[in-house]
């Protein structure tokens, strides 16, 4: 994580060839629901318009929040989720979820939606052929949160994470509670002792357990694998990811039930080794069907800290158990567990082990499949957003200009791509080209430029060698079984 | 006379029962029906196995035995020696444990008996049991004596519907300011909450047979009751599915019971009036 303290922000790299061009929307730290072309040109912004995350939907239209309860009370609790028009003008709202009345606040009805919602026609949340989202009806899935008493889990009250289907009109449809399918979650005896003393612990509204975490949400689909006869693969089926837990589950729509499941542990059989221990990760889906790799999920696995399960030296206690400083984006064939694309440190060109931290978001970030194969990663916490080839080449990078000044960070929760045909008010803007510019050569104003004023041989000196040893090793396996 | 009295040993509302007898010079008895008397209660459970009986945590005890009269539980067999049957309407099968007595129906007593009803409540509360009141609102006089003795440490009140469905759906007349009142009374207590189970109802202007579902538009009317009587938009409201099966009435067992997911649009409309609705489970 070797940032320079001064570096460009704005597009960076583009290869309109290469591209899937098209909109970028994204939530500008503490400026509000963003619109870029692939220039960065700014072309709308929805002003202080919250978003976790922020989407367009055909027709110009925008969805997001129009805030947030105190972190006095709640954790990220949306207050409401809203559609917006072109204009800003709200056509839809729900918030009908739980009545609240905080201290000293005006009580409120709110919908505690975070991290996702999508909307009937469009299961994964982003573009995919055949597969547009409604804007004038139609249902919506909505991640929200719930406090709970669940001594099975803790004895301490716990924030809880719901889905909720919500019909146009505001009547919630479908509830589905996470804690109520906690033995169906697969912890070890040592996570579940853990979790009871410590359910990630959080001080706000006197105190809850976010024991799960959950950051997405999203429906599976049509997919190949429903279709040949594997009925956990049901269109309607939802499948969430976990960031506390590491855990990434489909749920069966019509009975609730967890039909799929991937962690918490990742050393119970051969196929989970071979994919290592996944931390933290955020945007599992499955890629929606008319797009490359279609059926399989994508995952960004951040690394970073997560888990609940034995100590170890990094982890005392056993909270937050698994540890890894760096970032994995993984297409995973759900039956075989097989990774089928992956970009990690090793994709993107980075020497590892010692460099693999430049890429890497400990929180939030995500991945998008565009038609044209290429992957939209979102690499959170530093802002950046990277479109790359299948082939691992980066083709677009943006770095988000807005650092939060009550939070100095640059943060992107998660960037979505989307057609320009989405947005019909303003013209289909010029793409150019921006050659990529050599950083060796690359200088501020009032910096001396490259090259020694004078260079000196010394006789007897060897060439560097290619396979110089640093102070730790740096092949990529670690599996000193393999080496006896 | 003599009763005979099963026990268990260790049973703290065995004591309390048999402390009320000796007080009372009520002579019994006693088998400890898991020791000694465990053979003499097998023969006893066989032949009254209709009337005692098993719940989750197996059998309640004390169980009396008056002849072929038998009462099961502390409040049932202390009301039977404190009244005979007077008290048989208000004293119902226990559910609750840990600590409390319930199957108190204040609705289904004659309230010309309410001080023998206090004085078997007092008993028991004063010898360290709670008790969970039940009411569907008719015999709101019955509460609010309750409730000036400081019996009664949760009130359960089973709010039937909308006051247009009310009589038809308790069976019998009911006097709306009544059961407005009691819902007034039941917010009183130190503990409560209210419930709606969303039941079919026989329609009164429909052709027999015509037993359709209470709707949402109902519930929101009973929400919006719930909130003039007690005037409060925030009572903790509980809304609880109908199982059919359960029902004693062939008209009600043969309706389908509601999907799962059904309640939630009668939540929905209830929060217009009541903000806190909760629905239930879904056992299906």
């Amino acid at each position: 994580m070797t940032y320079p303290s001064v570096y460009p922000s704005g597009v960076t790299i583009y290869d309109p060839a290469r591209c899937w061009n098209g909109y970028t929307v994204f939530q500008g730290k503490e400026v509000g629901a963003l619109l870029i072309d692939m220039n960065g040109g700014e072309v709308q912004l929805w002003k202080e318009l919250h978003g976790m995350p922020n989407r367009i939907l055909p027709g110009g239209h925008l969805i997001g929040s129009t805030g947030e309860r105190s972190t006095a009370f709640g954790s990220q609790d949306g207050i409401d989720l809203v559609q917006v028009d072109w204009d800003g003008n709200i056509v839809w709202r729900f918030n009908q979820y739980e009545f609240i009345e905080d201290p000293g606040e005006e009580p409120q009805w709110m919908a505690r939606q975070h991290h996702d919602y999508q909307r009937e026609g469009n299961p994964a949340g982003y573009y995919a052929p055949g597969l547009e989202p409604l804007t004038d009806r139609g249902k919506t899935m909505i991640l929200s949160h719930k406090n709970v008493k669940n001594p099975a889990i803790c004895d301490k009250p716990l924030l809880d994470d719901t889905i909720i289907e919500v019909a146009w009109e505001g009547d919630v449809l479908w509830e589905w509670v996470c804690s109520e399918h906690f033995e169906e979650l697969g912890f070890r005896e040592d996570a579940k002792n853990l979790l009871f003393r410590n359910p990630n612990w959080l001080k706000s509204g006197g105190g809850a357990g976010d024991w799960m975490h959950i950051n997405s949400m999203s429906l599976l689909g049509p997919n190949r694998w429903f279709d040949a006869g594997d009925g956990r693969f049901h269109p309607d089926n939802i499948i969430w990811c976990a960031r506390e837990s590491n855990i990434t589950a489909i749920v069966e729509k019509r009975t609730g039930r967890i039909v799929w499941r991937l962690g918490p542990n990742y050393d119970e059989t051969a196929e989970l080794r071979r994919l290592g221990w996944i931390i933290g990760q955020h945007h599992s889906h499955m890629i929606p069907r008319g797009l490359p790799g279609e059926g399989n999920i994508l995952i960004f696995d951040n690394g970073g800290w997560a888990g609940y399960g034995s100590p170890n030296p990094g982890s005392p206690t056993g909270f937050r158990n698994a540890l890894r400083d760096y970032s994995r984006v993984l297409e995973i064939d759900p039956v075989s567990l097989k990774v089928i694309w992956q970009y990690t440190p090793v994709e993107a060109g980075l020497p590892f082990p010692v460099d693999a931290n430049r890429f890497y978001s400990p929180f939030i970030s995500s991945a998008q499949r565009l038609p044209n194969g290429n992957t939209l990663i979102t690499e959170g916490s530093g802002g950046r957003i990277i479109e790359v080839t299948a082939g691992h080449e980066i083709v677009w990078e943006y770095i988000s200009p807005y650092w939060g000044k009550m939070m100095k960070i640059n943060m992107i929760y998660r960037a979505y791509r989307l057609p320009y045909a989405w947005v019909p008010q303003v013209e289909t803007p010029q793409e150019r080209a921006i050659e990529r510019i050599d950083v060796t050569r690359f200088r501020v104003p009032g910096a001396a430029p490259g090259g020694a004023r004078r260079v000196v041989n010394v006789a007897g000196v060897l060439p560097y060698r290619p396979d110089a040893a640093l102070c730790v090793r740096t092949d990529v396996g670690d599996d000193t079984s393999k080496q006896a | 006379m003599s009763f005979t009295l099963f026990t268990a040993a260790g049973c703290m509302r065995c004591n309390i029962a048999k402390k009320f007898m000796r007080e009372k010079n009520v002579a019994f008895q006693e088998h400890d029906a898991v020791g000694e008397g465990k053979e003499r209660f097998g023969q006893f459970y066989r032949t009254h196995r209709s009337i005692v009986v098993r719940g989750k945590e197996g059998i309640e005890f004390p169980v009396l035995a008056d002849g072929d009269l038998v009462r099961q539980g502390v409040a049932a067999v202390i009301a039977y020696l404190h009244s005979g049957t007077g008290l048989d309407g208000f004293i119902g099968r226990n559910e609750l444990s840990k600590g409390w007595v319930g199957g108190i129906n204040v609705s289904a007593g004659d309230p010309a008996a309410v001080n023998e009803l206090a004085a078997v409540l007092g008993f028991v509360k004063k010898n360290g049991l709670k008790l969970q009141l039940d009411t569907d609102g008719r015999n709101a006089s019955v509460l609010e004596h309750l409730l000036g003795l400081g019996l009664g440490n949760r009130v359960v009140m089973d709010l039937k519907g909308p006051q247009a469905l009310y009589a038809i759906m308790v069976g019998r007349e009911t006097d709306p300011v009544e059961i407005g009142r009691s819902m007034e009374l039941t917010a009183r207590f130190p503990e409560y909450r209210f419930e709606t189970t969303v039941a079919p109802v026989q329609r009164p202007e429909g052709v027999p047979g015509n037993v359709s579902y209470l709707t949402p538009e109902e519930i929101a009317e009973t929400a919006s009751w719930l909130k003039e009587a007690t005037g409060s938009h925030r009572q903790p409201y509980l809304l609880r599915f109908f199982n059919p099966q359960a029902h004693s009435d062939d008209r009600f067992r043969s309706v389908e019971r509601l999907a799962p997911n059904a309640l939630f649009r009668y939540r929905t409309a209830a929060r217009k009036y009541q903000v806190l609705t909760e629905i239930e489970a879904s056992s299906a």
